[in-house]
């Protein structure tokens, strides 16, 4: 089965025209205002893909039928959408982009007031209403009115700069891989409002060709951005996706780094000024997390992967108990800005801590304790996954596998020294297989791991 | 949404069919229904730049978002060129090469309606082939669905279309001779598409000395929307206070125009289409095209001008369709108070309209009152009664078994025509109502005809 449109929890997403289409757009969004049960307007954001332009015509439409006020960013960053929420106090939103993936997909990210993701019953419930055909569309002397706020971006980045240092920042040379996405609009404007100048790359805004793949890699990161690191004697390199809340890094010799660093980086910048001590992240991230976090006197909690299970833990949570919340892709989410994943805020939180710390990203890295990550993929046969996850329980659990299993999202093994997770991804029909261990690749695991997957 | 059918069974509250879609903004016409019908739209034509306007009815931006993105969903580039007069609109689709055009106007019907008016690559009104392949297209919802790579943009073009139009309008008069009379008029643009453009004109381009009323498209319509006796009270006051030489009163999209004469009378619509008809024919070439329920009168007019009337059922698009097979110069439809100049484009215009009076008046000199006095003369009956399905084929054939010397023309209803005068009966295509008119050059005759017919078709009442 080709899949080219998911409507999940997670939202609306597909490849436009095979799968995602205008009227998938305009009933989802209908939906979504008659779930929204807080008056105010509704703010709207895209990246720059060309099918955005569409997508963003029959969202205002939609929202303004159903007598929502609309605040359209135009091309903005999810960030500093879901801050234009919180500052305007505005109902709720809608990120239109599909961030980290190929320019023919796109996608609709519904987020509510104060710019927080949608619990896992919130979005089962906005599912439902999709699915029950439900609007609440309004009268012709009820419907809403569409405003732009040219202004967002520069307060996006007031909240910024009261938590950062910029002076110490502008001493850095920093250059940017903006993968023709939506952080050249906010890079720039940091030069010109804060004398803060990453030297930028791929940033002018692209619609359909984007210069390589979006994503936060460290495969993406060595194809252009860490190349150029060492020629121009950069401090660090940073790769945004197309929306903006993730972040991927090359250090200053050149080296693109796992995207598995993202998260330590920021917790070891983060968590000496945070008084909430816990870090939520999801059972596919690194272990690497756990020492630092550990070593900073807090405690890590693992959730199932997906926005949605770090979302419901964070609101399970008293919100100053929560130092940060992140993922291996590079997401990273520090409440105390916004609960928003945010790419840029991640980016200055790891510049301050090379500026603080007096080392070199290089040398903060080497420093760390030595993991090695393998990540794997096999196509999904779905009815056999039960029948795969028992038999790996049986062979590494109950048997003399002696391994600690969780299960929760598929099936997550943990040895002292090493683990593994196999689970069925959200997003594609694969089967993702991840396994790590302190020290060296845990080569021997990882392909008895493919084997059995693919075995079904 | 929930509402029992029997609900809006005869309200028309949503209507998709060969006249596009029109329908209460709300739960009926909503934003799915309008980006559909684009998307469907912009599949029939095939891609390409699609030109987008709308009259000020407050549903209008929210549609054109709907429509927008529908268009661009098909891979169309869309010309925005944002409120604008239905025609001026038409004739930009015309001049540019466009593939179509949208007008997003619900014309003279209340301000809860809206409506979506289509156009071919000429700028015309889609024919009722056009119009049935593209609600099998709608209903099939065969829609071409663009990937990323041929998602085309958005053009804002609200500036250069105006000029078109009005400089084609201009090219039918003698401008210098309506300037140099410097004549006083009275307008109620019902704040409606043509409300900045009618100043223009008029003032700029006409040299009138220009008094105005509901020309604010940011406002609602001050009145009922369709421009009548009864709804241009204001316009007819205006005129008499300003001791102006004539008034027009404009629907909300600009393409019908009622005339109020120096004494604040308003015309009938009928005299409208024969003044500018009689005006229009020494310097156009063709004939005249006319719908089945217009006067008389324009028969007399274009015979005493050497021309021939053909007459087609009810609808604009007939008109047109008509003027296009014959060559016509000029047509219309008396009972809706539009004119059609080929000229400037084969649309309902009230700006060619305009020209057209005003420069009979500059040309004799005349009052309107006695323009209209010396227009020939005839009496008219008309009414409706409530329509019930399947009622219409028993009442034509009594009417025809009652008259059977008349000449029946049964290509909208029936029309029966006698030596004497006419009577004609036929189901509203908006209302659920019988129309019935009888036409003669005396009141008696004119009495007897319609009662005849009115008898017939109330004996039907179940």
């Amino acid at each position: 089965m080709t899949r080219a449109l998911r409507i999940s929890q997670v939202g609306v997403r597909g490849v436009v025209g095979p799968g995602l289409t205008a009227t998938h757009v305009v009933e989802f969004v209908a939906a979504f205002v008659a779930f929204l049960r807080e008056p105010g307007v509704v703010v709207v954001a895209r990246d720059p893909r060309a099918s955005g332009l569409m997508i963003r015509e029959v969202t205002v439409a939609a929202l303004l039928a159903s007598g929502r006020d609309v605040v359209d960013l135009g091309i903005a960053p999810t960030p500093v959408l879901q801050h234009t929420i919180t500052r305007l106090r505005a109902a709720g939103g809608i990120s239109i982009g599909a961030s980290h993936n190929a320019p023919e997909w796109n996608a609709l990210k519904f987020f509510g007031g104060r710019g927080r993701y949608l619990s896992t019953a919130e979005a089962n419930e906005l599912l439902d209403f999709y699915h029950l055909g439900r609007s609440c569309y309004v009268g012709h002397e009820a419907l809403g009115t569409l405003t732009s706020d040219a202004g967002a971006i520069d307060a996006y980045l007031d909240q910024l700069a009261a938590a950062f240092d910029f002076d110490a920042l502008r001493r850095l040379t920093v250059v940017v891989d903006c993968c023709n996405g939506t952080s050249a609009l906010v890079l720039g404007r940091l030069g010109q409002r804060h004398g803060f100048r990453p030297v930028l790359i791929n940033e002018r805004l692209e619609g359909v060709a984007f210069a390589h793949e979006p994503s936060t890699t460290a495969r993406t990161v060595a194809l252009q951005l860490a190349p150029v690191v060492v020629p121009l004697g950069a401090a660090a390199g940073f790769l945004f996706d197309a929306d903006s809340d993730r972040v991927a890094i090359a250090d200053n010799r050149g080296r693109a780094l796992s995207e598995e660093l993202v998260l330590p980086l920021v917790a070891d910048y983060s968590l000496p000024r945070e008084q909430g001590r816990t870090v939520i992240t999801n059972l596919s991230t690194t272990a690497l997390v756990d020492d630092v976090v550990r070593a900073h006197g807090g405690r890590v909690m693992r959730v199932p992967v997906g926005r949605q299970a770090a979302a419901d833990a964070l609101a399970s949570l008293p919100p100053e108990t929560v130092a940060l919340a992140g993922e291996g892709t590079g997401a990273v989410m520090m409440p105390r800005f916004n609960f928003a994943y945010d790419g840029i805020a991640s980016m200055l939180a790891v510049l301050s801590l090379i500026v603080e710390g007096g080392r070199t990203l290089a040398d903060m890295v080497d420093a760390y304790p030595r993991y090695v990550m393998l990540k794997g993929e096999v196509p999904l046969a779905a009815s056999r996954m039960p029948a795969v996850l028992a038999r790996l329980r049986e062979r590494f659990v109950t048997g003399r596998g002696g391994g600690v299993a969780t299960i929760v999202d598929g099936l997550r093994v943990d040895w002292p020294d090493r683990w593994f997770h196999v689970r069925v991804s959200q997003t594609e029909p694969i089967v993702r297989v991840i396994s790590e261990q302190r020290g060296e690749a845990p080569e021997a695991l990882h392909a008895s791991l493919l084997e059995e997957v693919r075995r079904g | 949404m929930a509402k029992p059918c029997g609900e809006s069974r005869r309200e028309h509250l949503l209507k998709i069919g060969v006249s596009g879609v029109r329908g209460v903004v709300g739960d009926f016409l909503t934003p799915a229904i309008a980006t559909a019908f684009a998307q469907a739209f912009g599949t029939y034509v095939g891609g390409g730049p699609v030109v987008l306007g709308r009259d000020t009815r407050a549903s209008g931006a929210m549609l054109v978002h709907a429509v927008t993105g529908g268009l661009l969903a098909s891979g169309c580039e869309v010309v925005q060129v944002g409120v604008l007069p239905t025609p001026t609109i038409q004739v930009y689709v015309s001049a540019t090469g466009a593939r179509g055009g949208l007008a997003i106007t619900a014309s003279h019907n209340p301000p809860e309606y809206n409506a979506l008016k289509l156009f071919n690559v000429r700028g015309l009104f889609f024919n009722g082939y056009e119009r049935a392949e593209l609600v099998d297209l709608y209903h099939q919802r065969a829609f071409r669905e663009s990937v990323n790579a041929e998602m085309r943009g958005i053009v804002d073009a609200s500036h250069l279309a105006p000029r078109i139009h009005l400089d084609r309008v201009l090219g039918l008069v003698d401008v210098p001779r309506i300037r140099t009379r410097r004549m006083r008029v009275a307008l109620d643009a019902v704040n409606g598409a043509a409300s900045v453009m009618s100043c223009t004109f008029l003032r700029d381009d006409l040299g009138c000395e220009l008094h105005a009323i509901a020309v604010d498209p940011s406002r609602p319509f001050p009145r009922d929307p369709e421009p009548r006796a009864d709804t241009l009270t204001d316009l007819a006051r205006l005129v008499v206070e300003t001791g102006a030489d004539i008034g027009f009163g404009q629907d909300p999209d600009g393409d019908r125009l009622a005339i109020v004469d120096e004494t604040g009378r308003v015309l009938d619509n009928d005299d409208v289409l024969a003044m500018v008809v009689d005006s229009a024919l020494p310097r156009l070439h063709g004939d005249v095209v006319v719908n089945l329920t217009t006067s008389s009168a324009i028969d007399d007019i274009a015979r005493a001008q050497g021309r021939r009337v053909h007459r087609t059922p009810v609808g604009e698009a007939n008109v047109v369709e008509m003027m296009e097979a014959v060559g016509a110069a000029i047509g219309g439809e008396g009972s809706n108070g539009g004119v059609i100049c080929r000229q400037v484009h084969l649309c309902r215009d009230s700006f060619a309209a305009m020209a057209l009076v005003l420069d009979r008046v500059a040309a004799t000199g005349l009052p309107v009152s006695q323009l209209a006095a010396k227009l020939p003369r005839y009496v008219r009956r008309q009414g409706k009664v409530p329509f019930e399905h399947g009622r219409l084929g028993r009442l034509v054939q009594q009417l025809v078994e009652a008259l059977p010397e008349a000449e029946a023309d049964t290509s909208d209803g029936l029309k029966l025509s006698l030596p004497g005068g006419w009577i004609h009966v036929r189901a509203s295509n908006t209302e659920p109502v019988l129309r019935i008119a009888a036409e003669a050059p005396d009141r008696d005759v004119a009495d007897e005809l319609y009662e005849k017919a009115l008898a017939l078709a109330s004996l039907e009442q179940p």
